[in-house]
């Protein structure tokens, strides 16, 4: 099949298979990108507040750490898995299976690695986390002076370059490409 | 349209859950990936059905417990996910209370009447069109994630506001049953496996073929 072309199911009209332009090096592209701001989130403050003449800041692991100190540690730890534990694994995933395979290449392991690929790809929540963001800001509008760190901004290229490098290639084509370049 | 090819199931072939890849089900493991092969995914029904009643039993402590409580200048204040919602609403910020509304209070719902609308179709005791159901399956898989927002709001807000003795915030144990609810629901969109809608419609195809050849004889 021709690249960027996509082929149809008869039965029902769903899509069945597309072969997208430069698949492989745009999902390793976007994966270090997005690895690269995964840095700058947790060096830098996610949001700062001033309220009552105290400064508050927060960053990924402070909030599930701060939900781990008040008493709700089971959603302390499912915070930073959906937040830091999935997206960090799906995007070094990503660069570990299509990496080598720009070059025809197989990672040792790149089989498990994918299908454990597969597995998190739904639980990497960054974009909802985003959404809880605006909403908290405007609970705390009234209270406080909230101000965008480095880290928000930097969460949001993040989230960008999740989604082009999940979007980019085609589950099907990726295990299509991993199979030959195994038997060669 | 169906019934020009075969089906995989009856030729013996199963694709793969994890790599796709369709191979004869007696190999056991997939070439490809080494997953287990099923043709369909194991129990698929009785695990949806199991979880999604787990589901149902948290949404209501989810959403009559507090998610939060906050502590101002001595005020303790215990918040649920409507209150919250109402709060907004009353204070003419009619989008996010929507989108609170949407997320938090109508997505789980609708949800497990989703999937409980699509175990019905699936094993034979309702027969709405399966491309119809397949949309409302793919519609469910996509939008559950978006009812984490709440518990994020939580995460965000107990980690900003440690004010001291001018306000906090700490968690409440509706924000544990509002992330299970969500975590539950996703678990059973997960388990189910929407290829026994169609096997549903082959099964109707079937019985309506035995009718027509009986009536001609």
């Amino acid at each position: 099949m021709p690249e960027g072309t996509a082929a149809m199911c008869k039965c029902c009209g769903a899509v069945l298979y597309q072969n997208r332009c430069a698949s492989l090096a745009r999902a390793t592209a976007f994966s270090i990108t997005a690895m690269i701001m995964m840095v700058v989130v947790h060096v830098f403050p996610f949001l700062v507040m001033d309220a009552a003449s105290i400064r508050t800041s927060l960053n990924l692991t402070s909030a599930a750490m701060a939900l781990i100190d008040e008493g709700s540690p089971i959603l302390g730890v499912v915070l930073a898995l959906f937040t830091i534990v999935a997206p960090i694994a799906l995007a070094s995933g990503l660069i570990y299976v299509c990496g080598p395979l720009i070059f025809g290449r197989v990672a040792p392991g790149a089989m498990h690695v994918a299908k454990w690929l597969n597995r998190t790809e739904p639980w990497n929540m960054v974009e909802v986390f985003l959404l809880g963001v605006l909403v908290s800001l405007l609970k705390l509008g009234k209270v406080a002076e909230v101000h965008f760190g480095y880290g928000f901004w930097a969460f949001c290229i993040l989230m960008c370059c999740m989604a082009a490098a999940v979007a980019g290639i085609d589950r099907d084509e990726l295990w299509d490409r991993l199979e030959v370049a195994k038997k060669s | 349209m169906i019934g020009q090819l075969p089906r995989a199931a009856t030729l013996g072939m199963a694709g793969c859950h994890t790599c796709g890849k369709a191979s004869p089900v007696a190999q056991g493991v997939c070439p490809r990936c080494g997953s287990h092969l099923h043709l369909r995914k194991p129990q698929s029904i009785q695990r949806t059905v199991a979880l999604m009643i787990a589901a149902a039993a948290l949404y209501i402590p989810a959403n009559i417990l507090p998610v939060m409580t906050v502590v101002e200048l001595g005020d303790v204040d215990a918040t649920t996910i409507v209150k919250g919602m109402v709060t907004f609403w009353r204070s003419g910020a009619y989008p996010i209370a929507l989108v609170i509304f949407t997320a938090s209070i109508l997505i789980p719902f609708l949800k497990m009447v989703a999937l409980t609308w699509l175990c019905l179709a699936a094993s034979g005791k309702l027969h709405p069109s399966p491309s119809l159901l397949g949309k409302v399956y793919w519609f469910t898989e996509l939008l559950g994630r978006w009812s984490m927002v709440d518990i994020f709001v939580v995460g965000i807000l107990v980690a900003l506001v440690q004010l001291g003795n001018y306000m906090t915030i700490t968690p409440g144990p509706g924000a544990i049953a509002f992330a299970g609810v969500v975590l539950l629901t996703m678990f059973a969109a997960l388990s189910f496996d929407p290829r026994l809608l169609w096997d549903r419609l082959e099964v109707i195809r079937l019985e309506e073929l035995s009718l027509t050849k009986s009536s001609d004889t």
